[in-house]
């Protein structure tokens, strides 16, 4: 157990034991050592399964609107996912007083895809230190330097510290520089239609429908989603061309405001899909169009779902 | 008996069956090994250890198949796929005897699916063993291993510079009629390759008596444990080399009628015109994944619906793991039992 590990371990378990939430979501081992699982602990006796390291691929709070309202949820949470809070708050799928966030500074996640892609299906185990990962098989161990292995959401990071955590834990880190997210949208942007739509086709018709990006997205939980709708359907649900293109944009699309880059779409899919490029692009021209930034504070509505019955402003398509 | 194919002559082996079959072997796509048509001159992906991410059984049962088309009036037209013979090169033990499995489902002496049968039958499965099985691979576990060979007309075993084949049906001998016969050496050394990789692979659950564990515990409070990691996407499922459940829509703008897979995991999964849902929640949705595998295959068919490829387990976004699912059964039994 690390240090950081025993920290939150502590701090977890007076929680639990002191009533003060009803349910823990965090991290247990699991035997694969490339996913550690979501758990739901109730009791601080639980917790000796408790994980927290750069595996810990998810953002928990995709499971925040499967609770009622009135559940006491508490949460470790990075910069990305303290901001899903507060916007899921924003879109009350929760009370914000009804949420415990223990912040952690976060020091980026190693995203599986590069691991397994690089180093085989083979391993046993996979270990960290500061700045290295190193990765086990049956009868050796290599290390690979962790900035070659981080995710590409967390390569451009802005936001890596908890915003409005109840309590952090460890030292805050530098704020991250906006402008490497801004030349991957301005490179993709700047491509002419035809290019975008190769790039857009070439990521798109891989995807075989499995909805994990969905599944794995804390903005993503209408109980019914559009592709699912029977009647009238709204999009074909064969894996044509068609419907997966339908699928891509339309997902991007709802999340125009509402995404708060957290990458965890991509590191779900069992398909290396890129996705992030459509929803950068739609935090880049929220920023500079309407100066937000989703999940800031929990009070703040995207400007798209915005509502005012003064509105001054001319209805626009 | 086995035979030697040097992997210098591979590329021009391939060229030559391109001339009578579609071949489709993996090759890679973005970063990982992927099941694609081959005429010999490109790149395969078969000596690295890893399996193909997406499982063949979609060269048998396509994840869309338009089974007919219509129009307003006329009469509507069926779809059965009339493709040249084909081979699949580079099958592993597991996925082929998905395959296997497959045609108890589809191609039964009643009724078989036409569509599934244009394609089995045509098809020759020439698999390769593994070398060096992944952590998450438990085909022993279920009645395979690392160089079975059911379902295969012929399974290699990489020996460095050669393949050693082993013919295992008349296909497989015509196939491959022009090598030469292995020496005792090189037969030795696969054998010695072979147990090497056994080795490797531990136990991963007790099977005996899985089925009435899971049968006497369809109500179990476990079952609620595992839905609540879930994330009810359909990777598992769709990545299996032997879930086949199906879904039937029109695509009237096309006027296609067409089958695509269906997966348990989906809130849409046996969703009933009245939005009745037998399985309303992921506890039973993840229960009806377990469950049919490893027990109503049993109820049907009589054997084990898994083969151990070790998918489900590999990219699961959650890590939920069907074989710490099942150990946790095999335990529950054990207590009662003690009690």
């Amino acid at each position: 157990m690390t240090d950081l590990e025993s920290k939150l371990t502590a701090e977890i378990a007076n929680l639990l034991d002191d009533k003060k939430v009803d349910v823990f979501i965090a991290f247990k081992k699991a035997e694969s050592p490339l996913h550690p699982q979501p758990a739901f602990f109730t009791e601080s006796n639980q917790l000796g399964d408790f994980v927290y390291n750069s595996l810990c691929q998810n953002n928990l709070a995709a499971f925040i609107p499967r609770y009622p309202l009135s559940a006491r949820i508490g949460m470790v949470v990075r910069g990305c996912e303290n901001r899903a809070v507060n916007h899921l708050v924003v879109e009350k799928q929760h009370a914000r007083e009804n949420i415990f966030m223990i912040g952690v500074p976060c020091e980026g996640l190693v995203d599986w895809h590069k691991l397994v892609n690089r180093f085989g299906e083979e391993m046993i185990a996979v270990d960290e230190a500061k700045d290295e990962i190193m990765i086990s098989y049956r009868d050796r161990q290599i290390r690979a330097p962790r900035q070659e292995l981080l995710h590409d959401s967390c390569l451009r990071c802005v936001h890596p510290n908890p915003l409005s955590a109840d309590v952090t834990i460890g030292e805050l880190k530098p704020e991250g520089d906006p402008t490497l997210a801004r030349t991957e949208v301005a490179a993709f942007s700047a491509l002419d239609n035809a290019a975008r739509h190769a790039w857009f086709r070439k990521e798109a018709e891989r995807c075989i429908r499995c909805y994990a990006c969905r599944e794995a997205c804390p903005m993503c939980y209408c109980t019914e989603c559009f592709v699912d709708h029977g009647v009238p359907r709204w999009t074909e649900s064969t894996v044509s061309p068609a419907g997966m293109r339908a699928w891509h944009i339309v997902r991007a699309f709802h999340q125009a405001g509402r995404c708060v880059s957290c990458g965890a779409c991509e590191r779900a899919c069992p398909m290396d899909i890129k996705m992030t490029y459509l929803t950068e692009k739609l935090n880049e021209d929220m920023r500079t169009k309407y100066q937000f930034e989703c999940g800031m504070d929990d009070k703040t509505q995207p400007p798209f779902a915005a509502f005012n019955l003064d509105d001054k402003n001319r209805f626009e398509l | 008996m086995s035979q030697i194919l040097p992997k210098k002559n591979l590329k021009q082996l391939l060229s030559n069956w391109a001339a009578s079959y579609e071949i489709y072997a993996p090759q890679q796509l973005e970063k990982f090994a992927h099941f694609m048509p081959t005429n010999g001159s490109e790149l395969l992906y078969i000596d690295e250890q890893h399996n193909t991410r997406f499982p063949p059984k979609a060269l048998f049962l396509p994840q869309s198949e338009t089974l007919m088309k219509y129009t307003r009036f006329g009469a509507a037209q069926e779809t059965i796929p009339e493709s040249k013979p084909r081979i699949v090169f580079g099958i592993r033990p597991c996925d082929a005897k998905a395959v296997d499995l497959l045609n108890l489902m589809f191609l039964t002496e009643k009724d078989s699916d036409p569509y599934y049968q244009a394609r089995r039958k045509k098809t020759a499965l020439i698999g390769i063993g593994c070398n060096i099985p992944c952590p998450s691979c438990f085909c022993t576990t279920v009645e395979s291993g690392p160089f079975g060979r059911q379902g295969m007309d012929a399974l290699l075993t990489d020996l460095e510079d050669i393949y050693l084949v082993r013919t295992l049906t008349q296909t497989g001998k015509t196939l491959f009629a022009e090598y030469p016969e292995a020496t005792e050496a090189q037969e030795a050394e696969a054998k010695a390759v072979q147990q090497r990789s056994l080795k490797l692979i531990d136990p991963a659950f007790e099977t005996k008596g899985l089925k009435a564990k899971l049968d006497s515990n369809f109500e179990n409070a476990l079952w609620q444990k595992f839905a609540d990691s879930c994330l009810g996407c359909g990777i598992c499922t769709f990545l299996c080399p032997t879930c086949f459940c199906f879904d039937i829509a029109d695509e009237a703008q096309r006027k296609e009628r067409v089958r695509n897979w269906d997966t348990c995991m989906f809130r849409t999964y046996s969703l009933e015109a009245s939005q009745h849902n037998p399985r309303p929640t992921r506890r039973e949705r993840t229960r009806q994944r377990v469950m049919h595998k490893f027990s109503y295959w049993l109820d049907h068919v009589n054997k084990i619906g898994c083969t151990g490829c070790g998918r489900c387990v590999r990219y699961c976004p959650v890590g939920l793991d069907i074989r710490a699912m099942l150990r946790e059964f095999n335990q529950l039994e054990a207590e009662v039992a003690n009690g």
